[in-house]
């Protein structure tokens, strides 16, 4: 009883602390700093710390972390807009590198991701028993790496930051994970890593060959600046659109990700579904789109066929999967697929879409995961075949599972929603013909997410009962610490899926401007 | 008049050389020996010291102690900042060599230590001179005496087979290889009347490109690139590598390795960055370093012991560091000289790894190295570190590393050729990771401790440390590399 006071009590005072600490009171704080040193710094304490504080070490910084997302979304000026909490400082000079971080309104959304998914995967990790000091600190430093990734504002760090969270996960996957693990763990690094050296390649092109030779992104989205030619943009985009798909498991590369996140631990898997794999679609409408739109433009059929594979035939895989995770995690990959066919519209509405599908997914995949592998603890399989009626066994778990699925699906009233209805607007007004023609089939993946994941619940929680120990005794549902994080995310989900205008404003904060430079569709 | 601060530190060093050889004469018991590393390590803190205090490396133009560039010998010897650069990372490397020989010789004694270490000092002292040699006579003479001690150290077991058929391919086909390179340097004599390497290219510039031009690059360029085994130039480096000891091919992979780029950019970007023969030199090197990327890494791919897969690694980063080489100015020198640095730190690393791993197993299997993580934890975080900063994946130093490489490449149009060593960095991982996985994620039947004393320790931590913080914060060492870049132009 103890233990579940303090497990409210410390998260709740800590991020109360940051948020205030943060504020007005002392405003000389780089906040952003302090978003990418926390789970680094975590790392190193949980490496020297005794074996009892590891995991509230861990707690401690990551409810530090939500505190501070939580500052920097409410005061994040949508009427102001732009980059808000700039820091600069010159890194190399040779090379005219910076150490340049700040947020717009679309990263603010994300900052606020990793945080949440952050919070609800320390918790999740609660019971590893396995090496868990080197646990916590990969996990910590893959926080790190992916929230440095979002708020990074200068390629050079972009890339060091996207690259550094890769190789915690490679450990993660191959010693805590289930399966095949460490055959799906290279599988994973070599894929992304190949994707990234496109990217890298990419990069260096565009430094080179811009008039302003810089690697500040706020820049590189000025044509008028940087001078690219057409013939460069349609050379280097579809390369930079590799690079990024991959991370993205864009339709062919996205083979890495049912093995990856069907062998990863649970947490793992959920900052990977939920934060890393959004990094893909963010830094598209980041770095690529703004860059060379007239390349994205003049690539756009075959993206948009792409994505839209992406979306029909993972969620068909899905639907004939016999493993509980595997279907997370195609559908996460058709989910991701929406998200990329939402910025193909380049249009406003649709690219704001992508933003809050983004937010969303990363939100319910990471629900979903923690819900799959937490029910994997208790029933000791993932087979769909020798699972069933587990809701009598443990009601709380199924009823949440049935909203995670809802909000997969995109029942109203749950964020699920709020981006796919707005993908699809932006995809019926976008000028571009092949949208009219196409976005009806992109509808038909709505109903297959709702077969496969009813299906899902019919197998799991309902039916007859195949396991009977399950009926023997108490104690099979999640316990307080197992439903802790699941319902947290869930209330966010809710957040988002109720009221979600502060949401959709932040986001049009950054892609109004943004529609407007690239010159999309209004 | 002689100025002989000039070559202090080759001084130091041969001098520290002969002192330990005449000590070993006085000394009767096999234990005291063990005391001459130290003597070693004191000589070569001398060379590193004297140096920097009379260059104004450190102290950026207001250094009472003297003034950069000096010379001596009409000029033939010529310390600037790019000769303190290279002398500093030879000089930091034979140290770690001399840490691992240590430990190499308590698993595996030989009765002649003090030979070792004078033979080790007087090839550190070869690779030094090398780097300020303004002349190819001088040069010649500097890289033979790092090659033919080479050759010796790496027969030194001598009961042990492996190793001597490395030194005796090592020499037979180094010795080969220099003759190329004498021949290439009579033929460029014979083109320019004077054996200095600005002399030639003020008397180069004024010629035509002629073929004996064509044949003496070609010629130098297959010497040199013996050395730095350079695809197709590289079938002794996995042999050598496996039979040599271990410090020793540790050794070889990068002192020899920094002391050939030394070679190759004072004669090709002082000697020969001639208009007539420069298109000819830059299109035969990326045509060598595209092979060694792609031969080295595909080679390294089946290997099942760990000195082989560094010998086939040690080519591929050959290949990446000869992108930016061939690509040149500041930016791509630069590039070269700092990833030298971070490479020997990583690889230094690594093969302390290996040292002492084999010592307690006495095999070099990657299969060995499995359970790192349990047996000896630092052991594996330094395998992890290290191979993945040879990989260039950040946050480690290969990564920033790399970063300017390509970004050289890229600069001058070599697009093709970063982008080949992009997508075959890709490939090395795959090899860096399956030894990292042996060590942090497989188990072992055995699960003794590796012994590790409090020295090795540090070592390691500090070779850990560099490849970390140069990763994320590379502009100290980048400063200086720039510095040394700058001198050349």
């Amino acid at each position: 009883m103890l233990s579940v006071l303090t497990a409210i009590i410390v998260p709740f005072l800590t991020s109360f602390l940051a948020f205030h600490c943060a504020g007005p009171g002392c405003a000389c704080l780089p906040v952003l700093t302090c978003f990418i040193l926390i789970p680094n710094i975590a790392a190193l304490a949980i490496l020297v710390s005794g074996e009892r504080f590891i995991r509230w070490i861990s707690l401690v910084a990551a409810s530090l972390e939500l505190g501070l997302a939580m500052h920097v979304l409410t005061s994040f000026s949508i009427a102001e807009g732009g980059f808000q909490f700039v820091e600069k400082v010159p890194w190399l000079t040779n090379l005219g590198i910076n150490y340049l971080l700040g947020v717009d309104g679309m990263s603010t959304l994300m900052v606020f991701l990793v945080a949440c998914v952050y919070f609800a995967g320390t918790l999740i990790s609660w019971n590893i028993t396995l090496r868990t000091r080197e646990y916590y600190v990969l996990f910590s430093l893959l926080v790190g790496g992916v929230a440095g990734a979002y708020v990074s504002l200068d390629l050079f760090f972009f890339f060091l930051f996207y690259e550094f969270a890769v190789l915690p996960m490679y450990l993660l996957v191959g010693i805590w994970g289930s399966g095949r693990k460490e055959y799906a763990a290279m599988k994973l690094t070599v894929m992304l890593l190949a994707g990234s050296a496109f990217m890298l390649v990419g990069f260096l092109a565009m430094y080179f060959t811009s008039n302003v030779h810089t690697f500040d992104i706020r820049i590189l989205g000025h044509l008028s600046q940087t001078g690219f030619s057409v013939d460069f943009q349609k050379t280097w985009f579809p390369l930079l659109f590799l690079g990024f798909g991959v991370i993205a498991a864009v339709f062919p590369f996205h083979t890495w990700s049912p093995d990856g996140y069907g062998s990863a631990p649970t947490a793992a898997s959920m900052l990977h579904a939920g934060v890393l794999k959004s990094l893909g679609g963010y830094s598209i409408i980041r770095v690529a789109l703004p860059s060379m739109p007239d390349g994205a433009k003049f690539w756009l059929p075959l993206l948009v066929v792409l994505t839209l594979i992406n979306i029909l035939y993972a969620a068909f895989v899905a639907l004939k999967q016999k493993d509980f995770k595997y279907v997370i995690a195609y559908s996460s990959v058709s989910h991701c697929g929406a998200i990329l066919f939402g910025i193909c519209t380049m249009q406003v509405a649709g690219i704001n879409g992508a933003v809050i599908q983004t937010l969303s997914h990363g939100i319910v995949a990471a629900m979903t995961f923690a819900l799959v592998g937490t029910v994997y603890g208790k029933a000791h399989t993932r087979e769909l075949i020798k699972l069933g009626g587990l809701g009598k066994a443990m009601p709380i778990l199924g009823g949440l599972f049935v909203a995670a699925a809802m909000a997969n699906v995109g029942l109203p009233g749950l964020s699920g929603f709020v981006g796919e209805f707005l993908i699809f607007m932006g995809a019926f007004k976008s000028g571009f013909s092949i949208f009219q023609l196409l976005f009806p089939i992109a509808i038909l993946a709505i109903v297959m997410t709702a077969v496969y994941y009813l299906r899902l619940v019919q197998m799991v929680f309902y039916g007859p009962v195949k396991d009977t120990h399950m009926l023997e005794g108490e104690g099979h549902d999640g316990t307080f610490i197992e439903i802790l994080p699941i319902a947290f995310l869930l209330v966010v989900s809710l957040a988002v899926g109720l009221y979600p205008k502060p949401f959709v404003d932040l986001s049009n904060s950054a892609i109004a401007p943004l529609v407007d430079l690239i010159g999309g569709f209004k | 008049m002689i100025n002989y601060s000039v070559f202090l530190p080759e001084i130091c060093l041969t001098v520290t050389a002969g002192l330990i050889l005449i000590w070993d004469l006085f000394l009767k018991k096999e234990r005291d020996r063990m005391f001459l590393s130290w003597v070693a390590a004191l000589g070569l803190l001398a060379a590193l010291l004297s140096m920097h205090c009379q260059g104004n490396f450190f102290c950026a133009g207001s250094c009472p102690m003297g003034s950069m560039p000096m010379e001596t010998f009409n000029g033939f010897l010529k310390l600037d900042s790019l000769a303190v650069y290279f002398k500093t990372v030879v000089i930091l490397a034979t140290l770690l060599t001399l840490l691992i020989t240590h430990r190499h010789f308590k698993a595996q004694p030989t009765p002649y230590p003090a030979e070792f270490l004078a033979i080790l000092l007087f090839s550190a002292a070869g690779a030094s001179a090398l780097s300020s040699a303004q002349e190819v006579v001088t040069l010649y003479i500097a890289l033979e005496t790092l090659t033919i001690s080479s050759y010796l150290l790496a027969s030194f077991m001598k009961k042990d087979k492996k190793s001597n058929e490395a030194g005796m391919k090592y020499l037979l086909i180094g010795a080969f290889s220099s003759a190329l390179l004498l021949f290439g340097f009579s033929y460029l004599y014979g083109l320019c009347g004077t054996t200095t390497l600005t002399g030639m290219a003020k008397a180069l510039s004024s010629q035509p490109v002629s073929p004996l031009g064509v044949l003496a690059v070609i010629l130098v360029i297959a010497g040199l690139s013996f050395k730095i085994s350079l695809a197709p130039f590289h079938m002794w480096t996995p042999d050598v590598y496996e039979g040599a000891p271990t410090p020793i091919t540790a050794f070889l992979s990068t002192v020899s390795k920094t002391a050939g780029f030394a070679a190759f950019i004072r004669i090709f970007w002082v000697g020969l960055a001639v208009p007539s023969l420069q298109p000819v030199w830059i299109s035969l090197f990326a045509v060598l370093a595209a092979a060694s990327i792609v031969l080295g890494n595909l080679e390294a791919l089946p290997q099942t012991n760990l000195k082989r897969l560094m010998a086939y690694s040690s080519i591929a980063q050959a290949g990446y560091i000869s992108t930016a080489f061939l690509a040149g100015g500041q930016l791509g020198l630069t590039a070269v000289l700092f990833y030298l640095f971070v490479y020997t730190f990583a690889n230094m690393g690594v093969f302390l790894s290996i040292a002492l791993v084999s010592a307690k197993t006495g095999s070099e299997e990657i299969s060995e190295f499995g359970g790192m993580w349990k047996r000896s934890p630092i052991i594996g975080v330094m395998l992890l570190v290290g191979l993945l900063s040879l990989a260039g994946v950040p946050p480690f130093a290969g990564f920033s590393g790399k970063w300017y490489l390509f970004a050289a490449a890229i600069h001058q149009g070599y697009t093709w050729l970063a982008m080949t060593g992009m997508v075959f960095s890709v490939v090395s991982l795959y090899y860096y990771l399956m030894v990292a996985k042996q060590a942090l994620v497989s188990d072992s039947a055995d699960s003794s401790p590796i012994p590790v004393n409090f020295l090795e320790k540090s070592v390691l931590l500090l070779c850990i440390a560099v490849t970390v913080v140069l990763g994320f914060w590379p502009a100290p060492v980048m400063k200086m590399a720039e510095t040394a870049a700058s001198s050349l132009f």
